[in-house]
This record gives structure tokens, sequence and C-alpha cells, in this order.
């Protein structure tokens, strides 16, 4: 199981969003990725997996975890899927 | 349940902005009159977009304003604005802005049940025809009260 970290900069209001997204399309799809939630503070010290948040904010997170997943638009499933399944391939390869 | 957290008082059909910062000052607009947050919430709002990037433009056309509690967030609410006509925030895939979500969280746990409930208003194409159509507040509280009563149906059956 992967542990991935949601969030955004306050940790209120996209990253909850993100979550109950992200939530989903790993249920949906069985993905062994577990979600916790938190804002840009908790990168600090996070020892999981894999950082969901917003496209904007994914950039700037690249260098200060081992993965940083941006998504663009919240709504679309699709999107979050090829994401999680890109990261799960990569992970699968090392 | 978002009806909870939101209000008629909270709600502005067709305002005018003329750049994103005005969109914001004015989706934030309610909660400030109501005291829901402290003026310099919606300043911390519009800093953070600076700094950050338009990472608030979640979805196409929509927004959904926030900052950290410690901006001074003071009661849990969200606000419901539509411009008349659309803004850009700088966001590539989901610009021009024109459904704006003003969110007050005090802590993360409270308003789950309505952003629960905003997450799929915001995958349903009608909540923004509803949202477009609608002649006033009551139309979209009425709209919110019997999405969310179903929704509940749906969890204890």
């Amino acid at each position: 199981m992967y542990k991935a970290l949601v969030c955004c900069r306050a940790g209120m209001g996209s990253s909850m969003l993100l979550k109950i997204k992200a939530d989903q399309v790993i249920s949906e799809n069985d993905f062994p990725i577990q979600t916790e939630h938190g804002n840009l503070d908790s990168i600090i010290g996070f020892n999981g997996d894999l950082v969901i948040t917003m496209d904007d904010l994914s950039e700037e997170l690249e260098d200060q975890v081992p993965y940083a997943l941006g998504i663009r638009n919240i709504v679309d499933k699709i999107e979050m899927k090829e994401k999680l399944e890109a990261f799960l391939e990569q992970k699968e390869q090392k | 349940m978002l009806k909870d957290l939101t209000s008629e008082k909270l709600i502005q059909l067709r305002k005018k902005a003329k750049d994103w910062q005005e969109a914001i000052r004015i989706a934030m607009d309610p909660l400030v009159k109501e005291g829901f947050v402290k003026p310099g919430y919606v300043d911390a709002v519009i800093k953070n977009v600076q700094e950050m990037g338009p990472y608030i433009v979640i979805t196409k056309h929509v927004a959904l304003p926030h900052a950290q509690v410690e901006a001074g967030a003071l009661v849990n609410a969200i606000g419901i604005t539509t411009l008349a006509v659309p803004v850009k925030f700088g966001n590539k895939d989901n610009d021009p802005v024109k459904y704006l979500f003003s969110l007050s969280a005090t802590n993360s746990r409270d308003h789950l049940s309505a952003l629960a409930d905003l997450a799929d208003l915001i995958e349903n194409q009608k909540f923004f025809t509803m949202l477009d159509q609608a002649e006033s507040n009551q139309d979209v509280m009425n709209y919110l009260k019997k999405n969310s009563q179903e929704g509940k149906k749906c969890i204890k059956h």
C-alpha cells in the first residue's frame, strides 16, 4: 500500500475536494493507495510515496517530495486515473 | 450539507467584475459582511494566488477562493457567486471563471459533508445550468435543498 498526501496551500478547500475525488477514483480502480490530507506544511516530514495537489502547486513541489502529481481539472476522473496509473507503473519498475 | 453552510444572503447572481482580484473580492464580500471571515482573509486569498498561481481554479470555469484558517476564517460558510461576464485567472486549462464558491473553513472536518456535496454538484452540468437560469437566490437554495435531501435518502437506503 502506497501512502499519498493530498494537499493545497491552506489544507482546507481544494485539497479536501481533491481528496474526495482521488478517493473515488482509487476505490473504483482498487489502486493500492491510501490518502491523507494536509497543507503545504504537511510536506515537511511527510514520509509517504506520493503527493497529490493542484497542477499549479505541483511544479514547486517536485524537488521536495518523492513523487508529485498535479491535477488540472478536479472533476476529470480520467485525468486522475491516468496520473495515478503512471505513478503506480513507475513504482513497479523500480 | 452545502445547504446548511450557505444561505440566500451568501448567494450573488450575475455580478460584474473587471478582473480576477475583483471577482474574488465580490465573491468574498457577503462572508465579510456577515462576519464569517475577517477582511484580511480576502487579502490572504488574493495573496495566495499571486504567490502560488491560480490553483483555486479547480475545474472548468469554477474557482474555490479560500485561504488558511489563520488568515481569518471565523465561521464555516460557503458563498456562491456567478459572474455576468467570466474573467481570466491565468489558469490555462480552466479559464475563464464564471462560478465562484467562496469558502470559509475553521477546521477541516466540519465542512467536509458540504464539500462532498459541492464535489458532486460540480460534476453535474445541471447545477451550472440552474445557476445560469436562476432568477433569485431562493431558486438556488431550493435546488440545493432538494438535491442534498435526495443525497441523504441515497445514503440511508
